[in-house]
């Protein structure tokens, strides 16, 4: 149930149907309870339109300004690394190794298979400037072999030590 | 010229990599802004301090604005929303300024109140402090229809509300602000005489 001053507020914002629009002013024209408070809220609508606006300091877009300033200054180096720069760099790796396993591709003997029972492929020969010491030898002898696995012990032994020391510490917290 | 730019333009100028033209935008909204800010704080260091961040917000979001809407009525939407938190933030007493302490707070804080006969003569002075006794919401609603030239609808958009139950808080605004407004009238009546 609309009051009067609700009615009227209506009217006055235009905010009403067309059919209560007129309805409503005939009753002002007509009814004098209503003409005199549609004259007190239109005068009182025209004291609400007189607000003024605070002013801001002289110095509030300079301050803005500077703080966006500063805030893009210290973006981190993550977000602000170009994500096409990442791209291109991906593009280039992918094509290299794209290009180099089609090169293989084509360059392996798919016939010597085919001839023969077992699978026989010949990879091309690669002829160096220099005569390097045979590798084979040195990777596969007793001595190296020891110390590298002595090696890896050691290590996962080390990390094992600092894994468990970490999870004590977040206990004890 | 740049002040003829519409705001639509100086976003796109801004998103191009011109921060000129944001420092237009801030200086066309800036008083707007600050007087939202001001329903909400009551004292002008913390209103500097919403105002500021809004318009920080608003130009980190800037080129997720759709354009569906005015900018203005985006840009209240992100006042209404700093300022309540800054409200949650701070715990400030949202409660009534019928309260007598508050009210002789509200008055002491208008340090020139009793000096400017001529600015107190003033009628729409009056409302201004009515507006600045009113509950932060009745006060938003007040000045964004009155002087932000917001429709309903993008009122209850700002605010995040419906159109019809920004109409209805309107009208108790409007009721409140009146009550406020002859019961300054009254008040400065008795001190004249």
């Amino acid at each position: 149930m609309n009051s009067i001053e609700e009615k009227l507020w209506n009217y006055i914002d235009g905010t009403c149907s067309p059919e209560e629009q007129q309805a409503i002013s005939n009753l002002i024209e007509t009814d004098e309870v209503y003409r005199r408070q549609y004259e007190e809220l239109l005068a009182l609508n025209l004291e609400f339109s007189s607000i003024e606006l605070d002013e801001p300091p002289m110095a509030f877009t300079y301050r803005v300004m500077e703080a966006i300033r500063t805030e893009e200054a210290q973006v981190p180096l993550k977000a602000a690394i170009n994500k096409n720069l990442i791209r291109g760099l991906f593009s280039v790796f992918a094509f290299i190794i794209t290009a180099g396993i089609l090169y293989a591709m084509f360059n392996i003997n798919w016939s010597a298979g085919s001839s023969g029972s077992a699978a026989n492929f010949s990879l091309p020969q690669v002829k160096l400037p220099v005569s390097l010491p045979p590798a084979q030898n040195v990777l596969t002898s007793t001595p190296v072999l020891k110390a590298f696995i002595f090696f890896d012990v050691v290590f996962g032994l080390f990390f094992l030590d600092s894994y468990l020391r970490k999870q004590r510490a977040a206990k004890q917290m | 010229m740049q002040s003829k730019l519409s705001d639509i333009e100086l976003i796109e100028q801004t998103l191009g990599g011109n921060q000129a033209a944001y420092a237009d935008l801030i200086k066309r909204h800036q008083r707007f802004v600050f007087t939202l800010a001001m329903r909400f704080a009551k004292s002008r260091e913390d209103a500097e301090e919403i105002a500021q961040d809004c318009f920080i917000k608003a130009y980190r979001s800037l080129s997720n604005f759709q354009q569906q809407s005015k900018f203005s009525t985006w840009l209240y939407s992100i006042v209404y929303t700093t300022a309540m938190t800054f409200l949650r933030k701070k715990r400030l007493d949202t409660s009534s300024i019928d309260d007598e302490n508050v009210y002789l707070q509200i008055e002491n804080q208008q340090g020139s109140f009793e000096n400017n006969l001529a600015e107190k003569q003033s009628r729409s002075y009056y409302v201004n402090q009515a507006i600045s006794q009113l509950l932060p919401d009745d006060a938003t609603i007040i000045t964004l229809f009155y002087t932000g030239e917001q429709s309903l609808e993008e009122i209850a958009e700002a605010l995040g509300m419906e159109a019809n139950t920004v109409k209805v808080k309107l009208f108790r605004a409007r009721q409140r602000l009146k009550e406020k407004l002859e019961k300054l009238l009254k008040h400065e009546a008795k001190e004249l005489i």
